[in-house]
């Protein structure tokens, strides 16, 4: 019989540690610096400018006009970061978080400003304007 | 054969043709030539560039919706053993109530997918295709419907399906 030519690196090989990464076990693989992970949304600095609906390609995002601000679903995200990039707050930075599986794809792990925080905003809004017109009152009775 | 005695040679044989030379800059300079033919010597005009280089290398065939007319346009590589290759676009229209082609498969046999394939999404008739077969759509996609037409022969605002996103889903009730 013919001696395989890969039998020497076989055997090399059989005395060798596994190069595998044992996932759950251990830590996984650690991530390189600019890793495109989940979206994360900071509700406080966006100005709502719609920049980042315009340049996504995917349909995360969706405008709320009543508070100016957007919400995000991330189950159709392709991490491309072009919503990062163009927005001219910073608002938007992408994590390293990679561990998203989830059992429901509307998930809350997978939104942001979901539709009660959309609420309180309105509500918030509202006092704010109450307060304004109240303050305004005030100012002209005083004169 | 280079650009210029390429372009010199056609208007020769086609002299009612519209013969135009482009040129592009960095970071990859390159001259290609735009020709426009009428339907009716477009077949003729192929077998030209046939004779001229029967190693032509045939790329793709583009349709457009125009508003009155169908174009297409061939796209080809003539000359590429003898360096640099001249690129040339070869194209012609149809009017939208007529749109017969003569078929150029018999002269370049590898444009057969690309007939059928603008044959299926624009309503290009190609007169003499030996397969007109449908190539990309389904079966059951409905006859007269032209997925690449801008007007009513296009694709319906109904066939058009939005997987939604859950917060207009949750606002509008549905679901």
């Amino acid at each position: 019989m013919k001696v395989p030519p890969t039998l020497s690196t076989v055997l090399g090989n059989l005395f060798k540690k596994p190069a595998t990464n044992p996932f759950p076990v251990s830590e996984p693989v650690p991530v390189p610096e600019g890793f495109r992970g989940k979206l994360v949304y900071d509700v406080d600095k966006c100005v709502g400018c719609r920049l980042c609906v315009m340049v996504c390609p995917a349909g995360v995002i969706e405008y709320v006009p009543e508070v100016r601000k957007v919400t995000f679903w991330l189950g159709r995200c392709v991490f491309c970061q072009q919503c990062v990039d163009v927005c001219p707050v910073n608002a938007l930075r992408m994590s390293d978080e990679f561990l998203l599986a989830t059992t429901d794809k509307y998930d809350d792990n997978l939104r942001w400003l979901k539709e009660d925080e959309v609420e309180e905003l309105k509500r918030k809004l509202e006092e704010q304007k109450k307060a304004k017109e109240a303050a305004k009152k005030a100012a002209e009775k005083k004169e | 054969m280079n650009v210029d005695e390429f372009v010199k040679v056609f208007g020769e044989r086609f002299p009612e043709a519209e013969v135009r030379v482009s040129e592009n800059k960095m970071p990859h300079p390159k001259r290609r030539v735009w020709v426009e033919v009428e339907r009716e010597k477009f077949h003729d005009a192929m077998k030209f560039i046939r004779e001229l280089d029967p190693k032509a290398q045939f790329s793709i065939i583009i349709g457009r919706d125009a508003g009155e007319t169908l174009e297409a346009k061939y796209h080809m590589e003539l000359f590429w053993e003898e360096g640099e290759s001249i690129s040339l676009i070869i194209g012609t229209s149809v009017p939208k109530e007529d749109p017969r082609l003569p078929t150029v498969t018999d002269v370049f046999p590898s444009a057969l997918p690309y007939e059928r394939e603008n044959q299926e999404f624009l309503g290009f008739v190609f007169e003499g295709i030996p397969d007109p077969r449908r190539l990309f759509l389904p079966d059951d996609f409905p006859e007269g419907i032209y997925p690449l037409r801008l007007d009513e022969t296009g694709i319906k605002p109904e066939m058009v399906k939005n997987a939604g996103h859950p917060y207009k889903i949750r606002k509008e009730g549905a679901k």
